[in-house]
């Protein structure tokens, strides 16, 4: 038997406008729609009911009864990522959930009861009737013997309860055989409310017949006729009604009588989470735009906590005064659910390139990923924490600059300069400690950043191969002295001009290296390798007719 | 203002401190299910069991304690010898002078990214290669390069990795300091703090000493001699490069002991050379510099 359970947020608009700015929640705030004249409330606090503002009046009228009366305009943006919030709580108890859209959502609850069994029934104080909130529902009455899944499914609906607190929406839960009957059960004022299989008609038959909205469309014309009570329609004939109103009676009188026809509509997980705000005045100054955004981001990362997620790259879009758009990337270089690591990673962006403009709203976009385990290791080396490691480059980046901090990869081809930097992401540590490997011994070259122009005179040598008999820097520019002794340490400050020249007392090569061999203009160089008679062991390549010297060999 | 969404009393919470929340009913204190036998059989545990038995924290905190009595090898026989075995971790080494300095820098950072480690390189200079990196032995996906452009960002640069949790940072100046005013001493205590903080091995390789009494070692490379495979008019290679290196302190060893460590290059190693060096093993190549080649310089 098929269970579905519905989550309804009362005054949905009003409940999506007090979760981007809970300090309203105790104000007399009103929720409008319209413009000018057209102005009206649609939903507003207790506070304000209580001093007559209701849905319908106008906002002239508001303010009339209740002149401090603070007005909100409909966030559509908030609206929109509420009922997001909304329908990942939903995800989290079924993976079958339908969006209803203005608060409602449906889930296929079917079997999950037993998540929610109680083992420990009947020891004092757990799962006893005296913890049953509806006491006064027949359904729960102690004079009708309910089975234990009706005590599973009042848990399911609880913790549902909670779960939707948790986020900031004030929901309704009910859980019934048909989308009609859990809406109808949901909108109850007390809840959560489960209908017992088969019930549907006993329980919708004393409630009346608005309750059958937004389907009873007809409602005043059969309350005209003298029915009340959805129980007055369910017991008139089904050819009378659809008779007098066609197949709009015919679905009414099966609604009266429980029965629904529609299936759940599951829909496919989002690839993105959202949040997003409306700002009521422009902001200049980067501070309060990111303490408002620290709070939407605690907002998303708790989303994606949920659903087990965390943040790959972020996305935000800036509303600027007077129209415009400011859209930015930032790619995090390991998925993280950290808000100080956004926020930085966010501030660090706006204040290398600033919007340019007031900013009046915004809207941020998280593309989901796993995030990466750090898991502490007791025989192996431990995991640098992917969180502290994607804030230290964000920030190294800001100080040095692009292409100045990275992973170095080495690039496919001959030419020895080539090299690429990427994002560093270290694969994770190995369980088990290991032996260093042994050393190839290697001597290590130091490469000049761009090479450095020289000029060379040549002297003929045995067969065909020319030699190197001297050379002389043709760069202005600092290229490499030779370091220090103690006695001249004084002489050598940072960024003295020492020239790379000399007679060769040694030269090796050529050694020949062909590139893009296919392309019209391929990169032919050679090679030496020469020693200074002042000292030093450089390496030199000529490209075409020019010479440069690109390494030293480190002594 | 509306947007100023925070409240004060959950803001400043120091303010008005959140009442203390106390249970309704005091809980009754339960036995973890263990009975009259488990009772026994604790009591029967011998007094040397007992007594090796430890909490987890207990056990995190000695492993911690052992990682950073830890030492680190650099992979060069000569070298480990005379630091006592490699780098400490948890402190500062410094190598300074001429000589292959930037070859022991790549065979150090080869060992601990082959063990998994995650090591940074604050290349100063701006004159790593990637290619003969990847040629010695270093796992290049576990090595972050760091290019800054000054004193002040190398050093900051090197602070920040190492409180981040890089088991091995690295810092080289190259032939000459970097442009920009010379930091203040108090930068390499504050270095030295990181290092033993976080358990960091950090390595400084410099022109000239500049870590002072903060370093837990340091080592002089000096008379640096290069070699060259053939004679007179033969066609020459570049065998390799050979250095002395001067243990000039140690906290815990006798200073003053000297070694000689040769790096060869790639070419050289290769087993279709005339001399046969290629096919020499990693030791006889560092130890023996008896070669068969041309000295053409005097010890300096």
């Amino acid at each position: 038997m098929t269970r579905l359970a519905c989550f309804y947020v009362p005054m949905f608009v009003l409940a999506a406008r007090l979760r981007s700015e809970p300090d309203l929640l105790h104000e007399a705030v009103g929720i409008v729609e319209g413009n000018g004249s057209n102005a009206h409330i649609v939903a507003a606090t207790r506070r304000a009911r209580k001093k007559g503002i209701q849905p319908g009046l106008s906002l002239a009228q508001a303010r009339t009864l209740l002149p401090k009366l603070i007005a909100r305009g409909r966030d559509a943006e908030c609206e929109r990522t509420a009922q997001e919030a909304l329908l990942e709580v939903a995800e989290t108890f079924s993976p079958r959930v339908e969006d209803a859209g203005e608060g409602v959502v449906f889930l296929d609850v079917t079997g999950m009861e037993r998540h929610f069994s109680d083992f420990g029934s009947g020891e004092s104080g757990v799962g006893s009737r005296s913890d049953e909130e509806n006491l006064d529902s027949p359904l729960s009455d102690p004079r009708h013997p309910t089975p234990d899944t009706h005590h599973s499914e009042l848990r399911l609906a609880r913790a549902a309860l909670r779960a939707c607190d948790a986020i900031s929406l004030p929901a309704r839960v009910g859980i019934a055989a048909s989308k009609l009957a859990a809406r109808v059960a949901a909108e109850l004022p007390k809840s959560p409310t489960v209908v017992a299989a088969g019930e549907e008609a006993t329980f919708l038959a004393p409630l009346p017949l608005t309750r059958l909205s937004p389907e009873l469309e007809a409602a005043a014309m059969l309350q005209r006729f003298g029915l009340a009570s959805i129980g007055d329609l369910a017991k008139l004939p089904e050819s009378e009604i659809a008779s007098r109103l066609g197949e709009v009676g015919r679905e009414l009188h099966w609604a009266a009588r429980g029965i629904d026809p529609r299936p759940l509509m599951p829909r496919p997980l989002p690839p993105e989470f959202r949040e997003g705000m409306e700002l009521e005045w422009p902001l200049v100054a980067l501070e309060p735009f990111l303490f408002i955004a620290n709070a939407a981001l605690d907002r998303l990362s708790k989303r994606m906590e949920i659903q087990g997620f965390a943040c790959k790259r972020l996305e935000f879009t800036l509303t600027l005064d007077p129209e415009g758009y400011d859209a930015r990337g930032i790619d995090l270089p390991a998925p993280t659910r950290d808000v100080k690591t956004m926020l930085t990673l966010m501030r660090l962006d706006l204040e290398k390139t600033p919007p340019g403009a007031p900013v009046v709203g915004f809207s941020f976009v998280a593309h989901p990923d796993r995030p990466r385990r750090a898991q502490l290791s007791l025989f192996g080396p431990s995991a640098v924490s992917p969180e502290k490691l994607a804030t230290t480059i964000a920030k190294l980046v800001s100080i040095l600059g692009d292409g100045r901090v990275g992973m170095p990869t080495t690039v496919d081809g001959h030419l020895p300069e080539r090299y690429a930097i990427n994002v560093f992401s270290p694969p994770p540590p190995p369980d088990m400690k290991r032996t260093p490997a042994r050393a190839r011994g290697l001597l290590a070259v130091r490469t000049f950043r761009p090479p450095i122009p020289i000029e060379v005179t040549t002297r003929e040598a045995e067969g065909d191969d020319m030699q190197i008999a001297s050379i002389r820097s043709l760069a202005n520019e600092i290229s490499d002295p030779r370091p220090p002794t103690p006695n001249s340490r004084s002489r050598i400050e940072a960024g003295a001009k020492v020239e790379i020249g000399g007679t060769v007392r040694i030269c090796s090569g050529p050694w020949r290296i062909e590139e893009g061999w296919w392309s019209d203009r391929p990169d032919i160089r050679e090679y030496w390798d020469v020693e200074l008679e002042r000292g030093g062991v450089y390496r030199v390549f000529r490209g075409g007719a020019k010479w440069f010297v690109d390494a030293r060999y480190e002594m | 203002m509306a947007v100023l969404a925070r409240r004060l009393d959950t803001q400043f919470q120091l303010l008005e401190a959140p009442p203390i929340l106390k249970p309704a009913i005091t809980p009754r204190i339960v036995e973890s299910g263990a009975g009259e036998a488990i009772r026994n059989l604790r009591a029967t545990l011998e007094a040397s069991i007992a007594s090796k038995l430890t909490s987890g924290s207990e056990l995190v905190r000695a492993v911690a304690r052992h990682r950073r009595d830890e030492i680190l090898p650099t992979t060069i026989p000569p070298l480990d010898a005379l630091l006592g075995g490699g780098l400490a971790r948890g402190k500062m080494t410094e190598i300074a002078g001429r000589g292959t300095r930037f070859s022991i820098v790549i065979a150090t950072l080869a060992a601990a990214t082959s063990i998994g480690e995650a090591a940074a390189l604050i290349d100063a200079s701006d004159s790593f290669d990637p290619q003969l990196a990847e040629a010695a032995g270093i796992d290049l996906r576990r090595l972050l390069w760091v290019r800054p452009h000054t004193m002040k960002e190398t050093v900051t640069a090197a602070e920040m990795t190492g409180a981040t949790g890089f088991q091995l940072v690295i810092i080289d100046l190259g032939a000459h300091r970097p442009p920009g005013r010379r930091v203040p001493d108090a930068a390499w205590v504050r270095l030295a703090r990181v290092a033993e903080s976080h358990g960091a091995t950090i390595l400084v390789s410099a022109p000239y000493a500049l870590t002072g009494t903060t370093s837990e070692a340091m080592i002089l490379a000096h008379a640096p001699r290069p070699r060259w495979l053939g004679r007179a008019n033969a066609p020459r290679v570049l065998a390799g490069v050979e250095t002395r290196l001067k243990l000039e302190k140690h906290r815990h060893l006798r200073p003053g002991q000297t070694t000689t460590v040769f790096f060869q290059c790639e070419e050289a190693i290769s087993g279709s050379r005339e001399s046969g060096v290629g096919s020499r093993s990693t030791e006889a190549v560092f130890s023996d510099t008896r070669l068969p080649t041309t000295d053409t310089r005097k010890a300096s």
